[in-house]
């Protein structure tokens, strides 16, 4: 399970990152002190920082430079300013992702992921029940023979595969096609998942995905 | 200045000089001076008065005429006392002089205004960003209830408040970008950016009222980089994209057609909506500040502030942007980003 630190100083959304996270399957961790905010940081052991810019005594970007100096954790920056030069700023001083608040939720779960995947050196190919996924060709591998998935069956089939056994709504998979540019509605979004099923039963897996009434799909 | 019209300005002394030389003539008849004598005292007298009224009026003519001058000319007025020619005369320096404070007292006051909207926009700016953090709050207290009770989903006052949660948002934008777009500030940053990034952070945003229409998107050849800023690029789409939701037509559901093409001097980003369309006779008035027409009359939320912004935004970042429209059919913005040449000769 992944740890993440997050250094806000609004208690109220702090808190409410903190049980997004945790619902999430992340483990949550939250700095309330924020007088010694610097030498806390550089002795975590969290996997990922969620770094807000503007902080009581310091701020973020000032943090971010000081900590990059004894630390490579990914950070993200929560930032409420929405100058484009924030974003350029605290790129340049080592964050790895940058977001804008007020974010969308599901978004910055979505960035979450994305950070923690590209900065954690596993390999590219999973394997699913016997499948091996290769996202780069789009293509699922069974010993027989191998399908090839379009891109938004790609995108909906690897957002299950993230969180298995758990149930994804189906407006978080729409979060995920549309963080695409993939801009597609709401029975085109029913189309492509009987699709990507009557894929994955043509592999020998006819009930991968369950539908749970009025709550989305749980890829079992 | 005229001499003509100098000498008409003057005719109260000419007149009194006048009867003055009669009077005198008659008297100086009346005491039997020699009638020779009289009349070349008169002449004398004439004379000298009329070379005095040329000098005199050469010298008002030499501080006048190039005052006036550059008054035409000037683009701001204000800047006239800059401009004031040197007088010679006495009247001409109380001008100056009343010009010089006066233009000083008004460029005090205007600095003073200055100083205070500046300080009205650093508090907006800072308001817009305080204001942002109970909206962020208030998006994930809404997501973390429908994670907690799984059943939640179905709960329809969550997309309800989500939807409200948004239009908060918005128009809490709406204000930062106005109090940006009023000022010469330079707090943009234009770089190379994918019309793609843009328009889809865009689209997501706008997704819940989107899909709550049941709307369309095709967005086709935005695989292109441009050159602007980002965040008020996203801004601009957004308000067409709200203006899309709001004046929907009644008859059919909502079709957006996103596209862009290159051309050698610009590339045109298209923003086409099937929308009720806006009357030909409204058409000029679209970009005007306040501005709500009749499309605006019919509907309760048109300010006439979101198409002002936008137009002030483009001009700002140096974009070209265009309307056309036909009622009950569509409507199209066309924007038009310059190819930096610079940039593509290195």
């Amino acid at each position: 399970m992944n740890k993440i630190l997050i250094i806000e100083d609004d208690k109220t959304l702090r808190d409410e990152l903190s049980l997004l996270l945790t619902n999430a399957g992340y483990s949550a961790e939250k700095v309330t002190d924020f007088s010694a905010v610097d030498t806390l940081i550089k002795n975590t052991d969290a996997d990922l920082l969620l770094l807000d810019i503007n902080l009581p005594n310091s701020n973020g970007e000032a943090l971010l430079q000081e900590f990059r100096k004894v630390k490579d954790t990914p950070v993200i920056m929560l930032t409420s300013r929405t100058g484009e030069l924030d974003e350029v700023l605290s790129m340049s001083y080592g964050a790895d992702d940058d977001i804008t608040k007020p974010y969308n939720p599901t978004i910055l779960l979505l960035r979450i992921s994305a950070v923690l995947k590209r900065t954690r050196k596993t390999g590219q190919e999973k394997v699913y029940k016997g499948i091996r996924i290769n996202s780069l060709k789009g293509s699922l591998t069974s010993e027989t023979r191998e399908i090839l998935l379009t891109k938004n069956e790609m995108l909906i089939f690897q957002t299950l595969l993230d969180r298995p056994g758990e149930i994804v709504s189906r407006d978080d998979l729409m979060t995920v096609l549309w963080d695409n540019n993939e801009f597609i509605n709401d029975n085109a979004l029913s189309v492509n998942i009987s699709r990507l099923r009557s894929k994955l039963s043509d592999l020998g897996l006819p009930d991968a995905i369950e539908t749970r009434k009025k709550q989305g799909y749980v890829l079992r | 200045m005229t001499y003509a019209s100098y000498i008409k300005d003057k005719y109260f002394v000419l007149i009194i000089r006048a009867v003055a030389v009669l009077t005198a003539a008659v008297f100086l008849v009346a005491f039997r001076v020699n009638a020779g004598a009289v009349i070349a005292m008169s002449v004398i007298f004439v004379i000298g008065t009329l070379i005095a009224d040329i000098i005199d009026y050469k010298r008002k003519k030499d501080f006048y005429e190039p005052l006036l001058c550059s008054l035409r000319d000037l683009d701001k007025k204000y800047l006239l006392s800059e401009m004031l020619p040197g007088p010679s005369f006495l009247e001409g320096k109380i001008l100056s002089d009343v010009l010089l404070s006066c233009s000083k007292s008004m460029a005090d006051q205007v600095a003073s205004y200055r100083l205070l909207n500046k300080e009205f926009r650093e508090y907006i700016e800072m308001w817009v960003h305080e204001a942002k953090l109970p909206v962020a709050t208030l998006e994930l207290i809404c997501k973390n209830s429908v994670d907690f009770r799984q059943d939640s989903e179905d709960d329809p006052s969550v997309p309800k408040i989500r939807n409200q949660i948004k239009r908060l948002d918005d128009y809490i934008e709406n204000v930062l970008y106005y109090a940006r777009s009023e000022n010469a500030e330079k707090d943009y940053i234009i770089k190379n950016i994918s019309l793609q990034k843009i328009f889809g952070n865009v689209a997501v945003k706008n997704r819940d009222a989107l899909q709550a229409e049941d709307a369309e998107i095709r967005a086709s050849g935005l695989d292109v980089t441009v050159l602007t800023d980002g965040k008020w690029m996203e801004f601009i789409i957004g308000q067409l994209m709200a203006n899309s939701l709001k004046y929907m037509s009644l008859e059919r559901p909502l079709v957006i057609t996103v596209t862009a093409e290159k051309t050698p001097e610009y590339t045109v980003l298209s923003y086409r909506d099937n929308g009720m369309g806006i009357p030909e006779e409204d058409l000029p008035n679209i970009f005007e500040k306040s501005f709500t027409g009749t499309n605006g009359h019919k509907n309760p939320g048109s300010t006439g502030m979101g198409l002002y912004i936008v137009n002030n935004l483009c001009r700002r970042l140096g974009h070209g942007i265009k309307v056309s429209s036909v009622k009950d059919e569509y409507t199209e913005f066309r924007i038009f980003f310059s190819e930096d040449k610079h940039l593509k000769m290195s």
